[in-house]
């Protein structure tokens, strides 16, 4: 019998020698290209739930979904928002509460689900009134099934954005009724069924792979394959596309000031869409605040030119409002303006001074550097201002009264939100019942809801324009905002590369092709 | 030996226990309802009732806790909150990049930091052991993720030698090979200071010894008194420096993930953090913090059996 020795040195020298061998093994991993008929795309964060009834919306959900899923209409940057999809042979919008719409025949669901019927429109939309985003769907009320392939889907009211904001986006996909039914009713990231361009290959936190569909009947999009990277930290995506391994990146407004100054060869910039807005709140119920003429103190005090050419790299466009620019009742004046001594001039006409303020902002690089602008405006006519930077968990629920009493103590903050491609969906969060969940500035206005309804059901352009003119300017009359920036979703991409956008910033995959 | 291995056993045992119950009441002690920040602010109340009922949220800290210590005894890390994934699988999965970045870093820092000590320390004051002294001061003291953009920025922008974001394609070594270079790069930078200037003080403390000027008045070659007398016992010290080094790398890598957009344990960690999603933390928390103390066991052991005078201490 042979004895297994091991002297200590033996020992030393065979460790060393197993390391070196360990490090040349195989591993997992996943794949690196950026050429050929294969586009490589950023994902600035994971996929999360594709599930339109109960997501976050937006990006990247919205990118993956239009790949391997049917929808009525897709978005469009053009007038009127929105497009009959390559999944329809007709669609038309008979009057202002009826849409008639036929299928294409052919398009069939994975996993044997045979083809997509209005059955599946129907269950879809009818699933969404029960959903998270059922405010998408206030108006809509039912679908008529005509035959499998055509119906009439039926709204209750008029409703202005129905086509652009709630079908075009992503909670407007089509599922398959047979496919979720027999999954129970809801799904995360695995949908039980898809229809699409594309297969989807997906790894958590690493990747989501687009492959050719062979089930797919429908027109061929422009590259046969898609690699969506995880790359979360925006440099590192700027960097990784300088480095040849991104074709299309978003890009923060830092990287996006430097590439207008020196663009990498090869390279281009489009800017998606300035569907976001950004704002100073001040809490109207403050007793520090509670005087009118101290708010419009500070709405004239704060230099927003200066906070969009400091914090934004003069790449974000100035805000008078919550409407984006592009869009149907952009303002492009407020009511107020930059003017110290008329700042100086109020604080002395209200008997206000040593105030001392918080002002809460996410602890972001460039809203730190936009909460520090506004200490320096405010420090200029005696408003000493405390920045308080926060976490994104105790940031949003900080004005929510469900979440704890810091309701109570909001002075002022720093807020951006995201915007759909109408008016509605800006407004939709200053209404009444929203004091104490989004109103965080806590005010009320009757006029403000007769135009939210007026807004909501009316179909003329100038007069949508005029309704949510005066929305914005009843806002700003409470004295509870401070308009800053419209910020610009900024893409660099490779110049060979025609990339699409939504209006609201996601890139439409499929629709992407050799520029 | 056995008596030293089992008190070791014991305490480490007691050590994870400890740590999974502070890592517990810290991560319910972060700021923000998991509840709303998981699941975003149009969830119904309905929807949130029924997550926190699923999550346990509903119930007092105590009895949260005793759940997941009675899972994770009975082999199940929980589910992700929002994909419905295994946290097992999803740590099997991203565990293997993180050790090989750990292993690959911590490799190349000793291949060069220990020659580099031995040398300092065997012409002491030499130019040798000054340009050393630089380079390890300068190592440690140039953060790690500086050194990561600077790299990205010669090898991979400037050169195009290296690629940037990723770790490989699968089942092509090399491949992966080339996505490791950078990051081991920019982690193992610093170890290669701390273990140049560690050696070098152990081997001027052991070449000082009197068997080591018996060695050399023996007449021994000066490579045969180093490698064979000195080296061996002025690398205790650094075993255990290597142990805890590895042991801190396995969660300690995440600047590296998210520059070089690898998968990876740290990653994940500070990703589910942000949500809030309390399984994946905790499930990849705990993973880590059992291998670092499997990794600083298997140290101490390696060093008690190296040198049998440690074994009466613990």
């Amino acid at each position: 019998m042979t004895k297994l020795t091991q002297s200590r040195r033996g020992f030393l020298q065979t460790a060393a020698f197993a390391g070196a061998a360990g490090l040349t093994g195989s591993w997992p991993g996943i794949s690196w290209s950026a050429t050929g008929d294969t586009l490589t795309v950023r994902f600035d964060t994971d996929m999360g739930s594709l599930d339109p009834g109960y997501y976050v919306g937006g990006h990247p959900p919205n990118d993956v979904n239009w790949c391997i899923m049917p929808a009525l209409v897709h978005a469009s940057e053009q007038s009127p928002g929105w497009v009959a999809s390559p999944y329809v042979e007709s669609l038309e919008v008979v009057d202002s509460t009826h849409i008639d719409f036929t299928l294409k025949k052919g398009l069939m669901w994975s996993g044997g689900h045979g083809e997509v019927t209005t059955a599946d429109v129907a269950y879809s939309y009818d699933r969404m009134k029960e959903s998270e985003w059922k405010g998408d769907y206030v108006a809509y009320d039912r679908v008529d099934i005509k035959d499998s392939h055509s119906g009439t889907i039926v709204l209750n009211q008029p409703f202005a954005p129905f086509m652009n904001m709630t079908l075009a986006r992503g909670t407007g996909i089509i599922l398959c009724k047979a496919a979720m039914e027999a999954a129970g009713g809801k799904y995360t990231t695995e949908p039980p069924a898809t229809c699409g361009p594309y297969v989807m290959e997906y790894k958590a936190s690493q990747y989501v792979k687009m492959r050719p569909n062979p089930e797919w009947t429908g027109p061929k999009p422009a590259y046969a394959n898609i690699d969506c990277i995880v790359v979360t930290d925006s440099e590192a995506g700027a960097l990784a596309f300088e480095a040849g391994e991104l074709d299309c990146a978003k890009i923060t407004s830092t990287a996006y000031a430097r590439y207008q100054k020196n663009l990498p060869e090869g390279g281009a910039l489009t800017v998606a869409g300035a569907l976001q807005y950004m704002w100073m709140g001040i809490n109207t119920e403050n007793p520090k605040l509670a005087d009118i003429k101290v708010r419009q103190a500070i709405q004239h005090a704060v230099d927003k030119n200066a906070v969009i050419q400091g914090a934004y790299s003069g790449t974000a466009e100035p805000s008078n409002g919550i409407i984006c620019p592009g869009l149907i009742g952009h303002r492009t004046e407020s009511g107020y303006s930059y003017d110290p001594a008329k700042a100086k001039a109020l604080m002395d006409e209200a008997g206000v001074s040593g105030l001392t303020l918080t002002l809460r902002t996410l602890n972001a690089s460039e809203r730190l550097l936009a909460a520090q602008i506004i200490q320096a405006n405010l420090q200029a006519i005696g408003i000493t201002v405390e920045i308080i930077p926060l976490d994104s968990g105790p940031f949003w629920e900080m004005g929510q009264e469900s979440k704890g009493d810091t309701w109570q103590d909001l002075e002022l903050w720093l807020m951006r939100y995201g915007a759909g491609p109408d008016p509605f969906e800006a407004t939709q969060w200053f209404v009444a019942d929203q004091v104490g969940i989004w109103n965080w500035e806590r005010w009320t206005s009757d006029e403000f809801e007769e135009l939210y309804k007026k807004g909501m059901a009316e179909t003329n352009p100038d007069e949508r324009h005029k309704i949510y003119v005066r929305m914005q300017e009843i806002m700003e009359e409470t004295g509870g905002y401070v308009w800053l920036t419209h910020e610009p979703e900024v893409f660099i991409h490779s110049d060979g590369v025609d990339p699409q956008f939504a209006s609201s910033g996601e890139m439409q995959l499929p629709y992407f092709k050799p520029a | 030996m056995i008596w030293y291995l089992l008190k070791r056993l014991g305490l480490s045992v007691l050590i994870v226990l400890l740590a999974v119950a502070a890592l517990f009441i810290m991560l319910h002690s972060i700021p923000g309802d998991p509840v709303s920040i998981a699941l975003g602010p149009r969830a119904t109340p309905e929807v949130q009732a029924a997550y926190a009922e699923k999550m346990h949220l509903d119930k007092p800290l105590v009895f949260q806790f005793l759940i997941f210590m009675g899972n994770v005894f009975r082999g199940d890390l929980g589910t992700d909150v929002f994909s419905g994934n295994s946290v097992s699988a999803m740590l099997i999965d991203q565990l293997p990049y993180t050790i090989m970045l750990a292993v690959a870093a911590l490799g190349w820092a000793v291949a060069v930091g220990i020659p580099l000590g031995c040398l300092s320390a065997i012409w002491p004051n030499s130019w040798i052991d000054r340009v050393t002294g630089i380079l390890s001061v300068g190592t440690i003291a140039v953060p790690s993720f500086l050194m990561s953009i600077w790299a990205i920025l010669v090898f991979a922008i400037m050169l195009r030698w290296l690629p940037v974001i990723g770790a490989g394609d699968a089942g092509d070594p090399l491949d992966q090979l080339r996505h490791l270079i950078l990051p081991a790069f920019a982690v193992g930078l610093g170890w290669v200071g701390y273990l140049a200037r560690m050696v070098r003080a152990s081997m001027l403390e052991v070449m000082g010894e009197n068997y080591i000027r018996s060695a050399r008045a023996f007449g021994l070659t000066p490579r045969t008194v180093v490698f064979r007398y000195a080296l061996p016992v002025a690398i205790l010290p650094t075993i255990t420096l290597i142990g805890v080094g590895f042991g801190g790398l396995l969660s300690g890598t995440v600047f590296a993930e998210i520059i070089f957009s690898r998968p990876g344990v740290g990653r994940i960690i500070y990703d589910m953090v942000q949500a809030r999603n309390f399984p994946v933390v905790q499930g990849a928390v705990l993973v880590t913090i059992v291998l670092y103390v499997i990794v600083t066991l298997i140290a101490d052991l390696i060093v008690s059996w190296l040198d049998p005078r440690v074994r009466d201490s613990l």
